[in-house]
Formats: structure tokens, C-alpha cells, sequence
């Protein structure tokens, strides 16, 4: 006994410090961002200054100048914001109608919402390249925000819906004895009571639209154009400009990132539609 | 009106939206597909403009299958899409099973480790590409030339210079090159969804019955045996949905593509996509239909599988 103890000690350890290696070492790539965009452009691709150097802050503070960086992460914060709501307002009345007031169809027409997801978004590039340009919506925040919350709105259906359906109906169907209409349900009973889970629901769908890099650069060029189209943009600085090209990536999802370290357990019902519990 | 018709009323929005959004620009694609439709012709002006009388049959999707490049797009987006599925898995397994059980810090390492799933992948391929994979002034070259700087500095020590002058000096790698760019993409997009294979595998393991192990440690069994014969069956259904989901998103990779290989031979299906829309709207549809066939394969199988659990 006394050598499976001291085994499981020592191998307890040994976990540890192999957990924590694996950690550091998935977190690296980030780290390195953040440390290369404190170094002067000339520093940052010497071997000397790897990691003792002056840091220095004006990556950060000549964003604008180098990069124009609030105007991009003004359209992110305007697109991703507006999406989440429009996604949210649509999505929590389709939510409520499913849990609340199923059908036989209820379950098709969510497979069915879930499948357009699917759909790879290439297929489709020219006819809505051809749609966006004749409507005058191409490069308009309206167009980007109606795309974001397109793509998001089966996830965000699929999360509320599983949500919803912890409510006992009891509570809802109370609500209708006491004579309050539909809508008044939805907003002073159900919204009130799934507040956590809308809110979570509302977090992820925001981090999606921010991160999203297929349509957000295909349809845009300058006006209506999110922090992936400036990114993608400047792919490739040739070493010139690692020091602030690395403070405007930092910039670009330091938020999220950190965000996205509130929704751990929402992440997994949302990607994975619930199939993972 | 009865009861129960506002209530359902109200899924009418989403549903109608969701269909406009998918049946009109999908069709069409699928008209465009099989007419002669290009954007710059000066022999044939009429190709121009979308026309019904320009009818090609099968004629898009025989060039596309005739054409080489798609080909490659093909083996390409298969190459990368299953090895990013195969480490992932992989690491995923390993790592969950690794942090599973209570170590000091657990939840930082758990931050730590799901961080990279939420840096935009613009950025991901942009600071892989760069400051980490240069072979010049990334952090990979800087590695090597330090390396060889070592071994140099070796090679004329006394006594055991000798043997160090053995060793050839390390070549470093240029992920920007048609053959190896792939590689670049492979690595960027498995170290950003390792995290998520993680989370699910552990979300997973959370569910598993202890008291089946607690009785196979008693009976014995090996730690190898328990994960072979307990947590790994336990986890066969997450790795189908992890490999599942990760198909149907990798297929439709772009950014990475576009910021690694943009001007080399290294294109997949989403990118041939654009390269045939920059004129040839037909051959884009075209390839498009393959595309939607091709995640269309993977899909059924996922939903399927969602379905069963949707109405528990």
C-alpha cells in the first residue's frame, strides 16, 4: 500500500507540472503577441531583445496613426453589438414559441434551422457578392449586421430553446391564467426568469460576430469593414512591422479573449447544439 | 384565434428569414451553375449578363472536374481538414484526461488552455505566419539561428569541438512555400481548436460513472486498461460530434488560407471558390455545388446524431 501511496504522490506531481507545461505552452502563441507589441518595431526582430528589452507603449498609442484601429474596432463593436440584439430579438420569440408551444414540427424546423448552418458560406459567395452590390447594401453596416445575425441565429435559437425548456411550463401557463398577453409573458415572466442563460447566450453570439472572417471581409472594403478585414490586410509586414502589427492583433482580441473566458460552459452547449452534455 | 396560434406565430420571423437566407442566394448558385456566365468577355459580350439563354448543362461541372486546380483544392482541403481532426482528437483526449483531476491551479490552467479558441483567426494565422513561423525574424528563425550560433561556438571548443563539427547546421523552415504551407494552416488551426476538443472531452469525462471505476481499480485493472476500456468508449460519441462539427467548419476554412497562402499553389475549396468568382461565375457555382455536396456528407451524420438527443 505504502508504495502505491508514494507512486500516486510522485505521480500526482508529475501531472501537475505536466498540465501546467501543456497550459503554458497553448497559451504561448498569445503571450508572445502581447509581448512583441510592448517592443519598437527594430527590436522585435532581434535575437538579443528575445525577452529583456525597454518596453515601450508606442505600438499602442500610434494605433490610429499606423493602423486606423478605432474606426475598425468602431465597426466591430457597432456590427457585433447590433447582431447580437437583432439575433436576440428574433431569436428569443422563436425560442419561447418552441419550449413553451411545441408542434410536431417543432423538432424538424429546428434540425432544419441547425442545417443552414451547415451550409459552407463559399458556396454562395458570388450570388450574394451580385445581391449586396445591386441592393446598394454592399460595405453598409446594416448589410454585415443582418449577415452576422443570420449565421448566428440557429445557435442562438438552439441555446434558448434548451434554456427555455428548464422552465416549468407551470410557471408560464400561470402567467396566462392571470390574463397577460403573449407578449407580457415573454417580457415579464420569461425573460426575467432565463435572464443567465439569455445573457450567456447574448456573450457567445457576440464573440462569434467579432471573430467571424469569411463574410465580414468578402463584403466590405473600407465602410463598413470589422477588425478581420484590417488584420487580413496587413498579413504580411515582412518582418517591418512586427512591434505594432502585434499591438493592433493584441487590441483586436485581448476583449474577446477574455470575454470568452466567462462562457467556458456555454461554449460547449452552443457548438456543440447540446449533443455533449 | 385559438390559444395556441399567437404562441407559434411567433417562431414566423426567424423561420422566414433563415429560409430567404438560404434558399435564394443557394439558388442561385445552382442556376448560375449551369449557365455560361463570366464577367469579363470581349469576344463573347453576351456571357456577361446572366441569361437563361445561355444554358451549359453539366458544362460548369465538367470543366471544374477537368480542371487540375480543383482537384487539388480537393486533396488539399482533405489533407488539411483530417489532420487538424486527427491531432485535435488526439491532443484533445490527452489533455482531458490529463487536467480531469484535481491539481493545484486547475482553473487557471483551464483559462489558459481555452484561450487560443477565442483569438480571431485573422489574427491566429497572422501571428503564426509572422512572428512565430518566419523562417527569417519569426520566432522559428531566431531559434535556429540561435541554435547554430550554440553549435558554431561548439565546433571550436577544445577537445569536443571535433565532434560538434558533425552536426550540420539547422535549415529553417518557409511555411510561405506551395508545399508547406498547408502545414502552417494545420498548425495554427490545431492549436486553435485543440481547446474546444478539450473542453468537450472534459465536459464529457465530468459524466463519467465513478463508481465502475472505483470497482475496476479494485478489481485491478491497470490505469491503461481503465482508459481503454472505460473512459475511451465513454468518449466515442463526443469524438464523433468533435470530429463532426470541426469538419463542417474546417471545410469552410478561408482566413488562414487567404493570410498563409495568398499568391501560392496552396488553395482549398473555399479559396479556388473565390479565385474562380474573380471572373468565372460559372466555374464558381460550379465548385460551390461540390462544396455544399461535400459538408452535406458530414452534416446528415451530425444532425442525426443531434437529433437523437434534441426533444430528451
Amino acid at each position: 500500500m505504502a508504495i502505491v501511496a508514494q507512486n500516486s504522490k510522485y505521480g500526482k506531481a508529475g501531472r501537475t507540472i505536466l498540465a501546467w507545461g501543456v497550459g503554458l505552452l497553448f497559451f504561448f502563441p498569445i503571450f508572445w503577441l502581447v509581448l512583441t507589441s510592448f517592443k519598437t518595431d527594430a527590436d522585435a526582430v532581434k535575437p538579443e531583445f528575445l525577452f529583456f528589452f525597454t518596453p515601450t507603449l508606442e505600438n499602442y498609442l500610434n494605433m490610429t496613426e499606423n493602423y486606423d484601429y478605432w474606426r475598425f474596432a468602431t465597426n466591430s463593436v457597432i456590427t457585433s453589438v447590433f447582431a447580437t440584439l437583432f439575433t436576440l430579438a428574433v431569436g428569443i420569440p422563436c425560442a419561447y414559441a418552441m419550449a413553451f408551444n411545441p408542434s410536431r414540427g417543432t423538432k424538424d424546423i429546428l434540425m432544419w434551422m441547425l442545417s443552414t448552418k451547415m451550409l459552407p458560406a463559399a458556396a454562395v459567395l458570388y450570388p450574394m457578392t451580385f445581391l449586396t452590390k445591386s441592393m446598394g447594401l454592399f460595405d453598409t453596416h446594416f448589410l454585415v449586421i443582418m449577415v452576422l445575425s443570420l449565421i448566428n441565429l440557429p445557435i442562438v435559437v438552439w441555446m434558448l430553446f434548451t434554456y427555455f425548456k428548464e422552465i416549468p411550463k407551470e410557471i408560464i401557463e400561470a402567467g396566462q391564467m392571470d390574463g397577460v398577453n403573449t407578449l407580457g409573458e415573454i417580457r415579464e415572466i420569461l425573460i426575467p426568469l432565463a435572464w443567465g442563460g439569455i445573457a450567456s447566450t447574448a456573450l457567445l453570439c457576440f464573440i462569434f460576430c467579432w471573430n467571424e472572417a469569411y463574410w465580414t471581409v468578402r463584403l466590405t472594403t473600407t465602410e463598413a469593414a470589422t477588425l478581420s478585414k484590417l488584420i487580413e490586410g496587413n498579413r504580411a509586414p515582412e518582418g517591418l512591422f512586427f512591434g505594432r502589427l502585434s499591438a493592433v492583433s493584441a487590441a483586436a482580441v485581448g476583449p474577446i479573449v477574455v470575454l470568452g473566458w466567462f462562457c467556458q460552459k456555454q461554449l460547449v452547449q452552443g457548438l456543440t447544439f447540446g449533443a455533449v452534455k | 384565434m385559438s390559444n395556441r396560434t399567437l404562441p407559434r406565430l411567433l417562431q414566423t420571423p426567424a423561420v422566414i428569414l433563415l429560409l430567404i437566407w438560404m434558399l435564394v442566394p443557394l439558388s442561385m448558385t445552382l442556376y448560375f451553375s449551369f449557365i455560361r456566365y463570366v464577367l469579363n468577355n470581349l469576344r463573347r459580350p453576351e456571357w456577361t449578363t446572366p441569361s437563361i439563354e445561355n444554358w451549359r448543362g453539366f458544362g460548369n461541372y465538367n470543366f471544374v472536374l477537368n480542371n487540375q486546380d480543383f482537384w487539388l483544392a480537393v486533396q488539399n482541403s482533405l489533407l488539411i481538414v483530417c489532420s487538424i481532426l486527427f491531432l485535435t482528437v488526439i491532443l484533445g483526449v490527452l489533455i482531458a484526461v490529463l487536467i480531469n483531476k484535481a491539481f493545484p491551479g486547475r482553473s487557471l490552467v483551464r483559462v489558459l488552455l481555452i484561450s487560443p479558441f477565442f483569438v480571431m483567426p485573422a489574427v491566429n494565422a497572422v501571428l503564426w505566419i509572422n512572428m512565430i513561423l518566419d523562417p527569417v525574424l519569426g520566432l522559428q528563425g531566431l531559434a535556429v539561428g540561435g541554435i547554430n550560433a550554440v553549435i558554431a561556438d561548439l565546433q571550436n571548443a577544445p577537445i569536443i569541438g571535433p565532434f560538434f563539427s558533425l552536426w550540420p547546421a539547422l535549415e529553417p523552415i518557409s511555411f510561405r512555400a506551395t508545399q508547406t504551407s498547408a502545414y502552417a494552416v494545420i498548425i495554427m488551426v490545431t492549436w486553435q481548436w485543440t481547446p474546444f476538443a478539450v473542453l468537450i472531452f472534459m465536459t464529457s469525462l465530468q459524466s463519467e460513472d465513478q463508481q465502475q471505476k472505483e470497482a475496476a481499480i479494485l478489481d485491478g485493472a491497470s490505469a491503461w486498461s481503465q482508459f481503454r476500456f472505460l473512459t475511451l468508449p465513454h468518449l466515442g460519441r463526443p469524438i464523433a460530434i468533435v470530429v463532426m462539427i470541426q469538419a463542417i467548419f474546417h471545410l469552410s476554412l478561408y482566413a488562414e488560407i487567404e493570410i498563409v497562402s495568398r499568391g501560392n499553389g496552396n488553395k482549398n475549396l473555399p479559396y479556388l471558390i473565390g479565385e474562380f468568382a474573380n471572373n468565372n461565375i460559372g466555374a464558381a457555382s460550379a465548385t460551390g455545388i461540390f462544396a455544399v455536396i461535400l459538408a452535406n456528407i458530414v452534416a446528415i451524420f451530425l444532425l442525426r446524431m443531434i437529433g437523437k438527443t434534441l426533444m430528451e
